[in-house]
């Protein structure tokens, strides 16, 4: 039972967003948006939020399409449907989260440039069809989000003491500010990608 | 040629969907982002002025409480009592700085000042925004200049105490103070 569910295409498609092919530490795809945003836990939930719908919507769009798009303007294709909808997920913070759209400033938009997008519509969603490519999306989008939530977890904690903006750290505790800047991220993203490495036991290429 | 027309149209028509569907959010969400930044403004008036309110009085406090004057095309932002308040920005050490500052009557008095946006290093620089440097300013004079000294040198009246460790930003901020100032007092003077 257990090796009929795991030989379904369904189920690969899964693991390899989540682990075997992941787009972070496996593919190193999306890292500066991951090294950008992920200071706060707020801001990370919001960006993995908004690539995760990107990446959705543009499964459905692309793999519906796959067959009438012309090949030599398939990336012309991917750039305006991506663009679109990254447009529409920065209109929606700016209405609705004005507060978090101002704290990921332009990493919003620059989702368009987001490897992980390109990179799966090219390879994923032009071949599959629609039900997969969304499986595919979703398993992505998470793979991306508990990435950048893991790393956003450590550097708030110890770079503001806190999670989500509650206080975890003893009084007293000292800021590490480095956690907080840009620094930290290489830091933090680069230990995880070494553990997570050396757990799926994968060399680099 | 068939080919290449059908590419033509292919993308013709899926970008105008595209675009058609842009146009709808825009439209639906613009109404909205403008109000968030008017409330954003206000919030920041009330703040300064240090008049209490909440979240659904916020509109009604506003308009009875503060007159708004534009004098070529700044905005002014007045108390009964003559105390005035105006936007100030300018570049900080990573990025755009952003405040509100209230004068007294005397037009020559910082009464309080709060920072709308900034992105200095956090716990360092950062602190511009804290509430225990911000009310440094109080009864600070901006005339003829006001100066940033190193913490515990302030002596007169147009001297603040700056950030130990943060530098660059507090210069940031005389620098923004100062220009700014120079730029609306003239205006304030023709009112």
């Amino acid at each position: 039972m257990l090796k009929q569910i795991k030989n379904t295409e369904g189920f690969k498609t899964i693991a390899n967003g989540l682990w075997r092919d992941h787009p972070i530490f496996s593919m190193v795809l999306g890292i500066c948006s991951a090294l950008a945003v992920s200071n706060k836990v707020d801001n990370a939930i919001a960006m993995s939020g908004g690539v995760m719908f990107v990446l959705i919507a543009t499964a459905i769009i692309i793999s519906m399409l796959r067959k009438l798009i012309p090949l030599r303007v398939r990336i012309i294709t991917f750039m305006i449907v991506i663009a679109s909808f990254v447009i529409i997920v920065n209109k929606f913070l700016e209405a609705f989260f004005p507060i978090i759209s101002l704290a990921l400033g332009p990493y919003v938009g620059l989702i368009i440039t987001n490897c992980i997008l390109m990179g799966r519509a090219e390879a994923f969603y032009t071949h599959n069809n629609t039900w997969l490519s969304v499986l595919d999306a979703i398993a992505n989008g998470i793979g991306y989000s508990y990435t950048l939530i893991s790393v956003a977890i450590i550097r708030e904690l110890l770079g503001f003491g806190t999670i989500l903006g509650f206080r975890i750290m003893p009084a007293g505790w000292t800021n590490w500010v480095v956690m907080s800047m840009a620094p930290g991220a290489f830091f933090v993203l680069s230990v995880f990608i070494w553990l997570t490495r050396t757990l799926a036991k994968q060399t680099p290429d | 040629m068939k080919d290449r027309l059908l590419m033509i149209v292919f993308i013709l028509v899926l970008g105008s969907i595209l675009t058609i569907s842009l146009i709808a959010v825009d439209n639906y969400t613009a109404p909205i982002i403008k109000k968030n930044n008017e409330i954003k403004i206000k919030k920041s008036v009330l703040d300064v002025f240090g008049i209490p309110y909440s979240k659904d009085t916020i509109e009604k406090v506003f308009s009875d409480t503060v007159e708004i004057r534009k004098i070529q095309n700044k905005t002014f932002y007045i108390l009964k009592n003559g105390d005035i308040a105006f936007e100030i920005k300018g570049s900080g050490v990573w990025g755009p700085i952003q405040a509100m500052i209230a004068l007294k009557s005397d037009k020559k008095t910082i009464n309080a000042m709060v920072i709308i946006y900034q992105e200095e290093t956090p716990g360092l620089g950062g602190r511009i925004a804290d509430k225990s440097f911000l009310s440094r300013f109080k009864g600070k004079k901006v005339v003829p200049e006001l100066i940033l000294v190193a913490h515990g040198k302030a002596k007169g009246v147009n001297e603040v105490n700056a950030i130990t460790g943060a530098t660059l930003s507090s210069k940031a901020l005389q620098k923004i103070i100062n220009t700014n100032i120079r730029e609306y007092l003239p205006l304030i003077g023709r009112m």
